[in-house]
Parts: structure tokens; sequence; C-alpha cells
């Protein structure tokens, strides 16, 4: 599904990405951990697609095609999903108008006519329900005065709605309380299939005891620097990243 | 009014007996004069003008060139320096200068008379780089210009941290002859040095004085200058503040400006932020009662990118009081990452009160963060209500909470001793004992 | 990719065309050019009003003679030269018409042009729709099911006809003829235009609705609105403006008075596309209107506005609170793009006790075009305990637009309560991102984003107006791409 070789990225001329190699194939949940500043949002930004970054080397692939010179739009359009670390205000547009709006665009460039709107009702009904999401939360305006959790909790609500093939969840558990972080969990296990593929990206190993990944990789200045299964995020938890570092010395 | 301005021209003659007319600042002035002949007073029909009529006090016949009338001494106005603390002082009686009340120096810095850096050609560099730069050619500032002649000279060149406050004073005393005067202050703040002033207007007599002031100030490069205007004059005095500040890049620049007494006020505060990472910093507390009039005109020019302005003016006002906001932020297409605020709030005491705000954003540019709030309003009933039950009576309740709503505007004040001597005047003007000593 | 900047959008927005730049061909008649006595007594036989209203005409237009054409608003234009405008000008055949089957099919077309179809608003929307063509109420729809209610809906040159009692009683009286240069005008030209009464306790069942559109070449539009609310009635009254593409500037200098008796309500909203000029600034409307209302005890007055086009806007709707516990509202998005100037806002002028007014401004600013707020909030000595509240946002787009904010605020009286607030922001980079990452284009995202930010203004738009105007915001802001 997603193969990033050799990925060199840096933003205002500084180096972050030095060099990183990641396969994800579809039905697979990976996790990337890392201590701060090791690339990791850096990383879900530029497979994203975000301006600010400039790809200096390597090729980001999904599904065998070249991303790496698609606008954000057209990532989004072949099934690339960012759950963001801090999700941005928008006042006055409603969620259900931000969706609509997303899934009648992502329609519209696969010369799909609109989602009917009985249709949009539907399954707006039923992934708000996934996600325990109170209805009347739906007509606010997007991200604007949302809590941390409901914020949150937005984002895998659209990720439930867009359906998409590759989703990266960028620090999703920041700001959760134990409740929020389960329903959250909960939706992202129950979205999980054999034809999508998770990016979980993590700074505890709070999140991955819901979410069970099949694959860790511990991300230190730029690189992957060592991939496990589930239990290397125990480890990390237990003796930190330091050991890590030293380990690379 | 006309009557007035054929006197100012006439007297122009007279008034050039006194002076070099050989040199470039009389050129100036000459200019000034004829600008000041074609623009004549303010009127109402003026959009700045709108809301201050000047037509009550131009009647007056003033005197253009008064002699010091009355001798002062220093035990009678000492009250109305900020005395409790050493500072400079450079004080003037009826637009002439007081050696007896000042305290000048030369020593490493210069803190001076205007008419002193005019004759001596020691400081002409610096007069013709400086003088008249920034003023503007409006009515009242060119009138001031074509009779600039006295006033406080203030030069400190780089790196020097001034230790002590400048105070600069003119006093007014004329018993038997109503006054004009048009002090002229000229304070020029070299790279990364630091400043601080206090000004204050104060008449000594009950008859009309009008002072129509201009101080042109220049705040260099990482430079910090704060002034304090102090305005609780007499109630036949009427003042004409017209401030005019350069800066440039990562300078900061304060002015506080606190009008508690006097007939007519105008404050015409203007800053240029010529230069990047400026920070401007403009506070008010006014409270007015009787017919008393003050008006705020504020401009604040946002020119080049990544500055700030931040202002903040209070005001009450009481009984037949008019008071005048009229605050204007211009950020220039150049002026990109500006940050610009500015909070106007009043609270009307008496039915026959008014206040007129006008607060103006002018905007050019696009990545910036402006924003103005005005309210007019009274004191929070709830507010009110919770001290009448904890026993304060509601007159003194008021008074506390006028106070505490004009009193955030002193947290900006540096010194400790203007602070404690403004906390004081508002309380007393407020009718609130504060209980203990500040 | 290329990254797609402000520059692009710019770019787009240059590319820009109006959408109803077509030019209908009907038969007119029009006047010579040039404004004199003759000419004001001409419109006044032409329509063979009585002797008193040829008289009021004269007396305005000997007012307008002394007057200059003000220049404090923060617009810079040409000043039209009086003389060199047609005062009238009318389709020839003027139709005398029971159904819209005997409207000319040309101007029908017209209407289809416009994306208003009368019988598509007469089937789905309810709408009485009185369009004012150059100058020349063309059709009332609806005449019969108004009347049923005593309502009174028709161009004012046939209210002069037939309820001249009404009109001569309330016309010029809100809008004095001396009040301004430009009413002044309008007062001794005004060719035809809107009157409507809602008699006491009628609540008008149905949205009232004109159109207004300049058709002729070097004519200028004078319309006279007068919308009279007895007490206790209510009326929703809609206006939309369109002129064809044209190089010259084309004057349009309307008035249109409320009057809102006790207890009755109106809520008047514009949607207002006149040509704006090219992306050259060349051509466009000179929109110089002058509305406002009068709201006695327990009234309410509630002005919508949404201005897309023209190239110079001078505007400012405002509310009279006379009668005690009276309420005005304003509620405005200007949008201005290309070399379009736009000095707009409101006055609230507070008289009665207890009275409130709301005004919430949304400015949008993009090309090199100025939009300006001025807005007056006066709370009079004895307006005891005035509300008021404003909020003044600006949303600027690209770095050769500005966006200013003038509000006056005078107050003299000490139970007054008063909140001003204004803010100018852009569209986030990150707000794009976040939007493009959710697979909307960045046009896209700008339209969704305006709407968002004008959202408070749309929702106070009667729904078949949202729609229209929604459409209108895009235009005026998007470019062309996909």
């Amino acid at each position: 599904m997603l193969k990033i070789n050799n990925l060199h990225a840096s933003i205002e001329e500084k180096s972050i990405l030095k060099g990183l190699n990641l396969e994800v194939k579809a039905g697979e949940v990976h996790a990337i951990m890392g201590p701060n500043g090791a690339g990791k949002s850096t990383m879900a930004n530029v497979i994203a697609g975000k301006e600010e970054y400039e790809v200096t080397d390597g090729v980001i692939e999904l599904n065998g095609e070249d991303i790496s010179e698609l606008a954000p739009e057209e990532r989004a359009h072949n099934g690339v999903f960012l759950s963001f670390q801090y999700p941005v205000e928008i006042p006055g547009v409603s969620v259900t108008n931000f969706i609509k709006t997303a899934i009648n665009e992502t329609r519209k460039a696969k010369g799909l006519e609109d989602m009917p709107a009985k249709d949009m009702l539907k399954m707006i009904r039923e992934k708000s329900e996934l996600l325990e999401i109170d209805r009347k939360f739906l007509s606010r305006s997007l991200n604007e005065g949302f809590s941390g959790g409901e914020k949150k909790r937005n984002e895998i609500f659209q990720m439930a709605m867009l359906e998409p093939k590759l989703a990266i969840l960028d620090e999703t558990d920041s700001g959760l309380d134990i409740d929020a972080l389960r329903i959250v969990a909960n939706g992202v296990n129950k979205l999980k299939s054999k034809d999508n593929a998770v990016v979980v990206i993590t700074h505890y190993q709070r999140l991955l005891d819901y979410i069970v990944p099949d694959f860790v990789h511990v991300l230190h200045d730029g690189k992957i620097v060592k991939t496990g299964d589930a239990s290397l995020a125990l480890e990390l938890e237990a003796k930190g990243y330091d050991w890590i570092k030293k380990e690379l010395v | 009014m006309e009557l007035l301005k054929d006197k100012i021209l006439s007297s122009y003659v007279a008034f050039e007996n006194d002076i070099n007319i050989n040199s470039d600042v009389h050129d100036i002035r000459t200019e000034a004069l004829e600008n000041f002949e074609k623009l004549g007073f303010p009127t109402k029909k003026l959009e700045a003008w709108k809301y201050t009529s000047l037509n009550s006090i131009l009647k007056e016949d003033y005197s253009i060139f008064p002699n010091k009338c009355t001798a002062v001494e220093l035990a009678d106005v000492k009250k109305y320096f900020i005395h409790d603390i050493d500072t400079y002082k450079v004080v003037f009686i009826d637009g002439k200068y007081s050696p007896f009340l000042s305290e000048t120096t030369h020593d490493t810095i210069d803190v001076c008379l205007m008419s002193a850096a005019f004759a001596k050609p020691k400081y002409k560099p610096v007069i013709e780089k400086y003088f008249n730069k920034v003023a503007n050619q409006d009515n009242l500032t060119s009138l001031n210009t074509a009779f600039a002649k006295e006033g406080a000279y203030i030069h400190i060149p780089r790196n020097v941290e001034v230790e002590k406050p400048i105070q600069i004073i003119n006093f007014s005393t004329c018993a038997d002859i109503t006054t004009m005067v048009q002090p002229r202050n000229l304070i020029v703040v070299e790279e990364n040095a630091h400043v601080q002033i206090i000004e204050r207007h104060q008449s000594l007599t009950s008859n009309a004085v009008l002072s129509n002031v201009v101080t042109e100030i220049f705040v260099d490069k990482s430079a910090t200058v704060d002034v304090y205007k102090i305005q609780n004059d007499d109630i036949n005095a009427s003042l004409v503040d017209n401030t005019y500040i350069n800066q440039k890049s990562n300078s900061v620049a304060s002015v506080h400006t606190f009008s508690f007494g006097g007939n007519i006020t105008r404050n015409n505060l203007n800053f240029y932020q010529n230069g990047e990472h400026i920070d401007s910093i403009l506070k008010g507390v006014t409270i007015i009662e009787g017919k008393q009039h003050v008006d705020h005109h504020t401009l604040v020019d946002h020119i080049e990118p990544n500055c700030e302005s931040h202002q903040d003016y209070k005001g009450i006002y009481d009984e037949r009081s008019t008071g005048v906001f009229n605050g204007k932020v211009i950020v220039n297409k150049e002026a990109q990452k500006t940050n610009a605020y500015q909070q106007n709030n009043n609270v009307l005491v008496s039915d026959k009160a008014t206040i007129n705000a006008k607060p103006q954003l002018e905007i050019f540019a696009d990545d910036v963060k402006c924003s103005h709030g005005c309210t007019i309003g009274q004191l929070d009933d709830d507010a009110l209500f919770y001290m009448q039950q904890r026993g304060i009576p509601q007159k003194e309740g008021k008074g506390l909470l006028m106070f505490a709503f004009a009193n955030t505007v002193l947290e900006s004040v540096k010194i400790p001793e203007v602070k404690s001597r403004i906390t004081k005047l508002i309380a007393e003007k407020l009718n609130v004992n504060i209980g203990f000593d500040l | 990719m290329s990254k797609y900047t402000e520059d692009d959008l710019e770019l787009e927005l240059k590319t820009k065309e109006y959408e109803y730049g077509f030019y209908t061909d009907i038969e007119s008649e029009t006047f010579a050019k040039g404004l004199n006595e003759d000419v004001v007594r001409a419109i006044s036989k032409k329509k063979n009003e009585p002797e008193w209203m040829t008289e009021w005409r004269l007396e305005a237009f000997r007012v307008w003679e002394k007057m200059t054409e003000p220049d404090w608003a923060n617009v810079k234009y040409p000043k039209p030269n009086f003389q060199e405008i047609a005062y009238y000008s009318a389709p020839k055949k003027k139709p005398k018409l029971n159904s819209l089957d005997e409207v000319d099919p040309d101007l029908l077309e017209t209407f289809k042009k416009l994306g208003i179809s009368i019988d598509e608003q007469k089937k789905l929307a309810n709408v009485a729709v009185d369009i004012v063509m150059d100058s020349v109420s063309v059709a009332t729809t609806f005449k019969k099911t108004l009347g049923e209610k005593g309502i009174i809906f028709m161009p004012i040159s046939e209210a002069i006809q037939e309820h001249p009692e009404l009109v001569k009683k309330y016309l010029g009286t809100v809008v004095p003829t001396t009040d301004n240069f430009y009413a002044a005008l309008n007062s001794a030209v005004f060719s035809d235009g809107s009157f409507c009464y809602i008699p006491k306790g009628v609540k008008c069942p149905m949205e009232l609705s004109t159109y207004f559109r300049i058709n002729e070449g070097g004519t200028g539009q004078f319309e006279r609105t007068l919308v009279v609310a007895d007490k206790g009635s209510y009326v929703s009254y809609l206006e939309g403006c369109t002129a064809p593409q044209r190089d010259e500037n084309q004057l349009h200098a309307a008035v249109v008075e409320l009057i809102a008796m006790d207890d009755a309500e109106i809520k008047y909203s514009t949607v207002q596309n006149w040509f704006p000029g090219d992306e050259n600034g060349k051509g466009g409307v000179f929109n110089f209107v002058t509305k406002r209302g009068l709201c006695e005890t327990n009234a309410k007055i509630s002005w919508t506005q949404v201005e897309t086009g023209s190239a110079v806007t001078w505007k400012y709707p405002s509310c009279i609170l006379k009668g005690n516990n009276s309420v005005g509202e304003f509620y405005s998005i200007a949008v201005t793009n290309h070399y379009q100037q736009a000095d707009t806002g409101t006055k609230m002028i507070h008289l009665g006790k207890n009275t409130k007014s709301t005004i919430i401004s949304k400015g949008i600013s993009a090309g090199k075009s100025q939009n300006s707020y001025r807005g007056l909030v006066q709370i009079n000595s004895r307006a005891e305990n005035a509300r008021n509240f404003s909020q003044c946002d600006s949303l600027l787009m690209g770095n050769a637009c500005g966006a200013h904010t003038f509000p006056y605020i005078e107050v003299k009286n000490k139970s007054a309560q008063i909140e001003h607030e204004a803010t100018t922001s852009k569209i986030g980079e990150d707000q794009l991102f976040y939007c493009n990452q959710r697979g909307i284009d960045t046009e896209k995202a700008i339209a969704l984003i305006v709407n968002g930010f004008s959202k408070e203004v749309l929702n106070k738009l009667p729904m078949e107006f949202a729609v229209e105007a929604q459409k209108l915001l895009e235009i005026s802001l998007e470019g062309s791409v996909g």
C-alpha cells in the first residue's frame, strides 16, 4: 500500500527526515514512536503533502504510484487521510457541511455524482453512532471551541466518513481522557479492514493497548532506527528512549 | 477666532526681533507661519476636529509673549513635581526657562533648553537632523513651529541608560492677563539608550491659559522611551498636546496620558514605525467632571513588518463632561505580521455627560492581526450588589469599582512613584478612600 | 506539484468574468441627456402625475442644484457629469399586463438569464415580484392574492395615481428631499420604484420582491421605494439588482424609505450585483443609495444586504429608533474585488427608551479593491437603557487590497450599553491545508471558509435569497478552475 524509500525532507532549510524507509501493506497497523523532535509529525505532513516541507530526495508510493508530486487534495482523493495533531478551526463552517463538501469533492475527482442527501444522512447517522458522537455536535462550527477530545473524535469521525485507504493518526491520543481514548480506539478498530492500513504516530504506549500494532518502528533523528512487534512498544515504555539512543552510539 | 489669528500673525514680526532669523530653523518657522495663515485654527468642519470645538477658548485675547508674571517659590509648586525621587528637571514659567527650579545636565547626556540648542553651533547637527522632521503640517503644529523657540531639549547618546527620570514642567502664572504659550520639545534617544520622561503643564492662576505644545521624539534602534503625561491642570487652563514619535527597529516607546484636570484638553499622539520589531504602547486614563472636555486623538502608523501596537484607554465621565476617543491604526501594505490592538472602555456617570468614540482601522496588508474594541456602559450591577451585601455602601462601592476599572491601565507604569501618585489622584477624583497608603 | 499561492488566486480572480454581462435589446424610449427644471417637469408629465408631485420634484431639484456631491467617503471615482445622463428610459411598448404571458418574451428571457424565472418563482417560491427595468415597473405579480389581504404592492408611479393620499402622506418623511445630494437628485427625477403598504395587523403571507436592472446605456437609474407597515403588521421585502456589462460607468441613485408603525416589523433584504466593472476597473455601476427606516414604538426594522457588485458603493441603510422598545438590525456582507470600492455601513439613531440595535458587518476584500465599513451609533440623551452591539470583521485576500473600519459612536446617556468589536483576518495556510487534506481543493476551500466567515449574515436572508447570495459570493471571489 504505502512504500517510502530513502525519504529526505526539510523545512526552512533545516533537514528533518534523513533517509526514511517504511513499507505498509494493506490490512496492517504500524506504530511510529520516538522522542520529541524525531520527525514523527513531519513524516505525517510530508506524506499528506504539506507545502512548507521540501522533499529533497526519495519517493513516496501509494499502491505503486508516486504521489510525492501530487497536491494535498489529490493525495486525499487517492485515499490518504491524516488525523491532525492540532486540527484547525474554521469558523462558521459546520462539521456536517465540511464533511459533505469533502466527500463530494472526492467523488467529483473520481467522476462520481454528489452523494444523495439521503445516503449522506444515513452514513452520518451510522458513523456518529459508531463514535458515540452527539448529533448536536455535528451542527457546530468545525473545531471551534471544541475540547481536545472532541477535536480528536471529530477527526476519527471524518476518517470514518471518508473511508481512506491509508489513515495516519498523528498523536491522536494526546489530550484524550481514558474514556475518549477507548471510544476513538474502538472506532479505529471497527474501521480497520484487510483493504486499508493504519499508521499510528504516538509518543506513548497507552494507545497501543487499544490499537494493537503489527509493527512498531522507532523514529530517531529522521530515520527509522529500530523495528519490532508490539512488545517493542512495551520495552520503550519501560526503558524510555535514551536506551535506543545509547544503543545507536 | 479670527481676531486671535490676526493677533498671532501680526506678532510674528515682534517675535523675530528676539531670535536669530538667519538660520535654517527660521526658514522652517516662516514656512510654518504661512501654513498656519492659510489653514487658520481648526474647526468642527474638519473630520479630525468633529467632536472638539476650540471656539470657546479661542475667544480670549491671549497675550502671545507673556513676561514672567509672578515669582514662583519652590515650596508652592513642589507638589506638582514627582518630588520623592531624584530627577532631572526642565522647568518653564510662562514660557521662560527657570534655572532656579530646574536641574539640567550636560554630563554624557544633554538635558537642557531648546533656546540653547537653537543658538549654539555645537547642537546644530542634531537640530538640522531632527527638528521638525516628524511633526506634521497641521494647523496647530504649524502654529507652534512658527513660534518654536523654547522648550526642553533632551539628547541621549548610544547605550546610555539614564538612571533618573526627566521631568518637563511648564507653569503659568499671569494673574492679570490670559496667556498662550507654544512650548516646543525635542527628544532624541539614540541606539540602545533608555530614558523616562514625565511631562506636566500647570497653571498657578485662575486666568485662562492655552498651551499648544509640540514634542518630537526620535527613538533609534533598540532604544526605549517611556513618557508619562500628567494632565491635572486648573479648570481655566486648556491644552493641545501634539506628540510625534518616530521609532526605529527593535525600539519600544510608551506614552501614558493621565487626564484629570483642565478645561479643554486635546491630545494628538502620533506614532510612526520606521523599522521592524517595534512596539508602541499608548495608554490613558481620563476622569473628568463639570464641563471638562478631553479628546484623545491617536495614530499608529505601521509602516514596516513585524511590529506591534497596544492601545488601552479608559474614561470615566461625570456631570456635563465630554470625552472623545479617536484612535486610528494604519497598517501599510508592507507591514505584514503586524499585531495591532486597541481597546477603549468608557463609563458615563451622569446623564449629561457625553462620549464620542471613533476607533478606526485602515488595513492594507493581509497577514495581520488587528482588533479594536470599544465599550460604553455602566458599572457591573452584580459586582455592586455583591459589595453592598458585604456591607460596603453603594456610593463607596461605585467608587471602588470605578477605581478598579481605571487602575488596570497603571499596570504598565514603570516608575513606582508615578504609579502611586496617579493611583492617589484617581482615588481623589473618584472620592474613594483606598484605605492604605500606596 | 505547484503550490497554489495567493498570486494564483489573484490571477484567477482577474480572469473571472461577470456572469450577468449581456444586453437585451428591448426597444426603449429615452429622454435626451441633461437635467433642468423642464426635464423634471417632463418626467412628471410623462407619468401623468398630479400637480403636488410635480411641485415636490421641482422643490427637490432646486435644493439639489445648490448642493455639492459629498466626498467624505473612502472612495475615489471620476465624478459623474450629471448633464451627460439621460434621466428617463422606459421600454417603449409599455405593456398593460394582466398575466405573465403578456410580458415581452425578450424580457422574460432576460430574467431567465438572471436565474429569476418568474414562472418558477411564482410556482415554487411564492414570491410576489415587481420588476423595475431601466426605471419603469414592468410586471407585478400576485396582485390579487395580496389584494385580498388589503396589501398594496405596486409600482410607485401607479401608487401615485391610485393611492395619492398614502404616497403624499409618507413620501419623503424618512428621507427628506434635502437629506443629501443623491437623495435630492432621486427625489427630483425618480421614474419608478415600488410602493408597499401593509394594513394594520396584517402579516404579509409571502415575501415581496423587486428586481432592479439597468439596461439602456448612458442612463441613470433612480428608483424610489416606499414601504409602510401599519400597526402590528409584518412584511419581508427582497430587492435584487443586476446590470449588464458596459464600459462606461452607470449611475444608480436610489432612495428607500421604510416606516414601521407601532408593533410592526419590516425585514428588508438586498442582494446587490450591479456590474462591478471589468478587471481593469473600467465601467461598472456607481451605486449611491440612501436607505432609511423609521421605527415607532415596539417596531423592528432589519436590514440585510449582500453587496457583491458595483464599481463604487455608497450606502448606509439606517434605522431611526424613535419609538420606545424599538429594534434596529443591520447585517451586511460586502465583497470587493478588482478595482471595486465599497463604503458601506449603517446608522443607528437611538431616540426612544429601551431601544436596541445590532450591527454585524462582514467585509471581504480581494484584488485591488477597497472595502470600508462606516457606521454611526448615536444614543440621544433621552434614550434610556439603549443597547448596541456592533461587530465588524474584515477578511483580506491578497496584499493589494484594503479593509477599513470607521465606526462613530456618540453617547449622551449614561444608561447606554455599547459594545463595538472589530477584527481583521486572512485565510490561514493551516486552514487551506486541512481542507486540502480532506480532498477539498483550494478554490473550494476558500469558498467554504468565506461562507463560514459570512454565515451570521447569510443566515438572516430568506431561504430563496440565501442560496443565490451564497452563489454570488463564490462567483465574486472564485476563479474558473475545474
